[in-house]
């Protein structure tokens, strides 16, 4: 089963190395077949530990002298998020083969050898990270995919992309300093890197471990104040936006956070009230900012920064002692994930058949390509969290967690009454564009829509019966 | 036994003289000069020898001799013959300003050396001071001349003045040491002084502050 | 052939074939082909000799040879094997570039000559820096590298080169004459209390006897020999000679330079610290080491961001790398000697790559200008993809190996209870990665200018290049063992040897021998 992990993190960059050398004509194919390899593993593996009866294990693979520098671990939280990334990589890499083409109406251009290769590496640093056991080995991973961000989100080589994509480096490596504190300072108080030294920390060092893993979160994850990279990163192709921006980076921050809360044990509940506080903080300030935007990508940047921070809160509702909030959390990450990477892709769907994305000029897409239409008010509904869809069902545990727990910490509950209004609030705004853009009339972008490839078609139904799906295999996953 | 003595003051005319050659007029003058300074420098390492009664001094002195006194003036000498020398490049500090700064460096040297406790320097302490304020006196010279040449002699004056401490503190280092440092000095001038000629050559100018291409 | 007679043998390679080289020009017609032959087979012998000595210095604590004239211990090693892998690989990738720049008309045969006599002899010089065990011809070696160097940075004799030059060979001598003081009083000192008095200028026997020596001196000569190597070795505020060699020098003396000689000055900082620390105590030195260290990084970060030429701001970075070696230094204990010698590797590897980079780059577009140099992903592909590999790596990013080395300065900072200093010491690197992200934005991305012809500079200057790449690429993943063995020894040998002895007799393996075995004849 180890073999199988590593073999998930090594194909992807490998992959990267043969299409990087590849001739630009069958380099996306390259990248296609690597990447379904890596998600057949992934799904391999996380047969097998549902068979061998979900017990989690870990291995170390590198070593300095007696410490461990890098190792696996697998549980039920890293193989749940790991099938996510890598199978959503996969989807990516097939829907870029058809978007990056010339019959783009937006951004007519064929893509080059180089975007699959970042994107292989970071689907496999993505893998890495999911499935570290040590500290450093998701700081290498953690940067790992910043550098690939940056060439990603830079890839239209645009000036104003190029500044996004060293915005987006810059403050992902600026968070990188918490992580870095977090893994030293593990290092020093216990001799070893590994996520499990956590429980044996006091109280002041568990605290400021978890500073520095939480400004790291922060940074990843676009949440204030580090946030100011993620609308820019929108400049990137639709298909990275929708990996990096809604499936995979942006999970790494919560994913940390995740992972460090499942391994210390008890943890101080100041760490929970910072969580809380600027969850909601962000939280409020992503519903502000959905109002003015008209760019149907940035409406989502801001809608995912929004979503993350309900994570947060969940995680860190979790540190009062609900696991109920901790279970809602890694089932919103999953199911977020889809919903999203859906939302993304229906986007870049629009721009390559009616050459525009904003919103506006947008009318009557059930009529004229009612794909695309559903796929939307599917999107739409799972990321307001409208049962039978995946949102509700993750969305819901964790409001049941907050008021649970703001029976015994009564300052909780003004919080978690602010997220659940900001939760109906933004489903209210997104009924509204979805009722101005689904129904109705088309509109000229609209009317004068070309087909969407098969290839496109293909990762937008995988995606919608996801959306359905998703959460009751993160449900019955995580038991 | 007036060794010490005659070393001491010897080390004062070695001031004067290298003041001499940071505000002598041109060129020319100040290469003799610095031929006459390091006469001073040889005389003071043969009355060394003789007061410690060491042998290896006089190698020193003969060395210093030969590099000091013949090679490296000769060498100026020669490449100012090649060079056109009409430009009048004043350096920054007044003869006047230069002995009041000069005064200054040398008394502080003789100050941070006065906490120095080495048996061999005890009676020799204001040469020792010297030595030191004569290094950074070389400093001086090149930080405030125009000319690149007098910029050469400035690190000449330098290497003369760790001459002289080393003479002081070291005499008793393996010969090759003394032979390295001392064909360094000339290797040292010999390539400053081709440097010289090609800039000259190049940009038709000593000036120190016509060198402004590179920057930040 | 004994490593004893190995060691000056090795010395002598590069001297022989320097004058071999100079001679070459009376060759007529084979003078380009024989002076190439040279060229390589000094190299080559080069690199596997000193891979042999490091190797043995794996078995032996010391080599020493010349009646303790020159020694290799395990931390000479470390810097003894970056002179010839590094050294190797930038002297064939000169071959490449040498070759182009003589196709293209911009020297002569004679002056090709020259080029490969002065780089052999500024070789010597390294090494000898490097394996010098006597302090003051450790200073005659420091001395004659900038002696040695000097027609290498003005050899293309434009305005601008022999103004670098200029200064150069001012600012250098000046500085290291600063060093020379330093020597002189640990010398002077050591005459008056050594047991025996001719063991005065080694300094293994100055080492072991440290604690002998008088503080107050020992502290003046260390504040001295700071400042004068550290002029050397581009600290700041000395490092302003620094830029403007590194920028002007043809490209594979700029690497040879940043990636080589920097470091030999900062061997000599080190092992005077050594003798410091152990005769007043660690934290004189290391202080003074943290302070230049982490002013070096801040200046230097500023200084990268605005640069508007590649070489420049590669030059600028060389500061920051070696600010952050001294920084590591400084912050002592095991953890940060290794954590700064494994820097110092990895950085040299990283900064050949990126000056050879630049060489390439001047090759197909004749300036480093960044506002000129556009595209070179679509101009020189395999240029290119190295070109961002190696600015990612400097900016320490993972999996590259300055990641490495870094997050071991983070850690030894923390385990030295110097977390302010640390955190603000990751900002100003996250300001260089700033600064080179910015460089790859304006240079390799966009679109090419049409009148830079399309096509990848030749294999001799993509090979090394290729093999630093993987270089980079191992020692950021897992170090080979004997490199880690042998960086554990130097830092082993680093951390006792600085400290006081408690009994008379050394432990076996732990403390350096006070002369090494041939030393008679220097008494």
């Amino acid at each position: 089963m180890e073999n199988l992990a590593l073999t998930i993190i090594l194909l992807p960059f490998l992959g990267a190395l043969v299409t990087a050398l590849s001739p630009q004509r069958v380099a996306k194919w390259v990248a296609t077949v690597f990447s379904a390899l890596a998600a057949a593993a992934v799904i391999a593996l996380a047969i097998g530990f549902d068979q061998a009866g979900k017990l989690a294990r870990e291995v170390d693979l590198l070593s300095f002298g007696q410490t461990a520098l890098m190792g696996l671990t697998i549980d039920r939280l890293s193989v749940l998020v790991c099938v996510a990334v890598v199978v959503l990589g996969f989807l990516v890499v097939a829907y870029s083969t058809a978007y990056l083409t010339d019959g783009n109406r937006e951004h007519p251009h064929d893509g080059r050898p180089r975007y699959y290769a970042f994107l292989l590496l970071f689907i496999g640093a993505m893998a890495g990270l999911v499935l570290s056991s040590t500290l450093v080995g998701q700081l290498v991973f953690f940067e790992i995919t910043g550098a690939c961000s940056w060439g990603l989100i830079g890839y239209y080589e645009k000036p104003k992309a190029l500044k996004s994509a060293i915005k987006a480096l810059i403050i992902t490596h600026i968070a990188a300093i918490g992580l870095y504190f977090a893994a030293a300072w593990l290092f020093v108080d216990t001799g070893s890197f590994a996520l499990t030294g956590l429980a044996h920390l006091n109280d002041g060092a568990k605290v400021a471990v978890f500073l520095g893993i939480l400004i790291a979160a922060w940074g990843k994850s676009a949440q204030l104040p580090l946030h100011a990279w993620l609308p820019d990163a929108m400049e990137a192709p639709t298909p990275v936006s929708a990996y990096l921006h809604a499936a995979s980076m942006v999970k790494v921050g919560v994913y940390l956070f995740a992972r460090a809360l499942y391994s210390a044990g008890a943890v101080p509940e100041v760490i929970g009230w910072v969580g809380v506080t600027m969850a909601v903080v962000t939280m409020v300030y992503g519903f502000l900012m959905y109002l003015p935007q008209r760019d149907m990508k940035r409406l989502l940047a801001y809608s995912t920064i929004s979503q993350l921070s309900l994570i947060f809160m969940a995680l860190s509702l979790s540190v009062f002692g609900s696991e109920l909030a901790f279970k809602g959390a890694v089932a919103h990450i999953f199911n977020h994930a889809f919903a999203k990477s859906l939302f993304f892709l229906v986007a870049g769907a629009l721009s390559y058949s009616c050459g525009t994305r904003m919103l506006p000029s947008l009318r009557g897409l059930l009529k004229h390509t009612p794909l695309l239409g559903i796929s939307f008010c599917v999107a739409a509904l799972s990321i307001t969290g409208v049962p039978p869809f995946n949102g509700f069902f993750s969305k819901f545990p964790i409001f049941t967690a907050g008021f649970q727990l703001s029976a015994a910490h009564l300052l909780l509950l003004p919080l978690v009454v602010i997220a659940l209004i900001e939760s109906v609030a933004s489903f209210a705004w997104f009924l509204r564009w979805f009722g101005d853009t689904t129904p109705g009339e088309a509109s000229e972008a609209v009317a004068k829509a070309q087909p969407v490839p098969p290839a496109i078609c293909f990762v937008l139904v995988t995606l919608i019966v996801m959306c359905v799906a998703s959460s009751f295999i993160a449900a019955s996953w995580l038991g | 036994m007036n060794g010490p003595l005659i070393v001491n003051a010897l080390a004062g005319l070695l001031i004067v003289t290298s003041l001499l050659v940071t505000s002598a007029g041109n060129a020319t003058r100040a290469a003799r000069l610095y031929a006459a300074q390091s006469l001073v420098l040889v005389l003071i390492f043969l009355t060394l020898a003789r007061t410690h009664g060491a042998h290896e001094l006089y190698w020193w002195s003969v060395s210093a001799f030969v590099t000091k006194v013949v090679l490296v003036p000769w060498i100026m000498l020669r490449t100012l013959a090649t060079l056109p020398e009409k430009e009048d490049l004043p350096g920054v500090l007044s003869p006047a300003a230069l002995i009041v700064v000069a005064a200054l460096i040398v008394g502080l040297s003789c100050y941070a050396v006065s906490s120095v406790h080495l048996a061999v320097v005890d009676p020799l302490k204001p040469a020792l001071g010297v030595s030191l304020g004569h290094f950074l006196l070389g400093l001086v010279c090149i930080v405030s001349q125009r000319n690149l040449l007098k910029q050469v002699f400035g690190f000449c004056l330098m290497e003369n003045g760790s001459h002289l401490t080393l003479a002081l503190l070291a005499w008793r280092a393996p010969e090759l040491v003394e032979i390295g440092i001392a064909t360094d000095a000339v290797f040292a001038v010999v390539i400053m002084v081709v440097l010289v000629r090609r800039i000259q050559r190049s940009m038709n100018t000593l000036d120190v502050r016509q060198l402004t291409a590179l920057k930040g | 052939m004994t490593s004893m007679e190995l060691l000056p043998a090795l010395l002598l390679v590069p001297l022989v074939a320097a004058a071999l080289a100079f001679a070459s020009r009376w060759a007529g017609a084979a003078a380009k082909p024989l002076v190439t032959l040279i060229h390589a087979v000094s190299m080559t012998v080069l690199l596997l000799g000193t891979l042999r000595l490091a190797g043995e210095l794996l078995q032996v604590d010391q080599i020493a040879a010349l009646h303790g004239w020159m020694q290799v211990d395990s931390l000479g090693a470390v810097f003894l094997g970056l002179v010839g892998v590094v050294g190797f690989l930038i002297g064939v990738y000169a071959i490449g570039y040498m070759n182009y720049e003589l196709a293209h008309g911009a020297i002569d045969v004679g002056r090709l000559c020259n080029f490969y006599g002065i780089f052999n002899l500024f070789v010597f010089t390294m090494l000898l820096a490097v394996t010098a065990n006597n302090v003051i011809m450790m200073w005659v070696a420091v001395e004659a590298t900038t002696l040695g160097s000097a027609f290498l940075v003005g050899f293309y004799g434009k305005r601008s080169s022999l103004e670098a030059a200029w200064k150069y060979v001012v600012i250098c001598p000046v500085g290291v004459a600063f060093g020379l003081y330093g020597v002189v009083l640990v010398y002077s000192n050591g005459v008056a209390v050594l047991p025996v008095v001719g063991d005065a200028s080694s300094w293994t026997a100055l080492l072991f006897n440290a604690q002998l020596l008088d503080p107050t001196l020992v502290k003046l000569a260390f504040v001295f020999v700071l400042i004068g190597f550290g002029t050397k070795a581009g600290l700041f505020p000395m490092h302003a000679w620094l830029p403007d060699a590194h920028s002007e020098a043809p490209s594979p003396i700029s690497a040879l330079l940043s990636a080589v000689l920097l470091n030999c000055a900062m061997l000599i900082v080190l092992r005077f610290g050594m003798i410091a620390a152990k005769a007043v105590g660690p934290s004189f030195p290391q202080t003074l080491l943290l302070i230049f260290g982490l002013l070096s990084v801040g200046v230097a970060a500023f200084f990268i961001v605005v640069q508007r030429d590649i070489k420049r701001l590669l030059a600028y970075s060389s500061v920051e790398n070696m600010g952050l070696i001294a920084f590591a230094f400084g912050l002592g204990g095991p953890l940060g000697i290794l954590a700064g010698l494994l820097h110092t590797i990895n950085h040299s590897l990283v900064k050949a790559l990126m000056f050879c980079g630049s060489g390439n780059i001047l090759i197909k577009y004749g300036t480093p200008a960044m506002d000129s140099v556009k595209g070179i992903l679509k101009v020189a592909p395999i240029t290119g993809a190295l070109f961002i590999a190696g600015a990612l790596a400097l900016g320490g990013v993972p999996p590259f190996n300055i990641f490495v080395s870094e997050f071991m300065v983070v850690t030894a900072g923390l385990a030295a209870g110097h977390p302010w200093l640390i955190g603000l010491c990751l900002l100003l690197l996250t300001v260089v990665l700033a600064g080179l992200v910015r460089m790859l934005a304006a240079t390799v991305f966009g679109a090419a200018p049409d009148n830079v012809p399309r096509g990848d500079t030749g294999a001799l200057t993509l090979l090394p290049m290729g093999v630093l790449l993987v270089a980079m690429l191992v020692m950021g993943i897992r170090a080979p063992a004997p490199v880690g063995q042998l960086l554990a020894r130097a830092a082993a040998q680093v951390q006792t040897g600085s400290q006081p002895q408690i009994a008379q007799a050394p432990a076996p393996g732990t403390a350096v021998a006070p002369t090494p075995d041939a030393t008679p004849a220097a008494r």
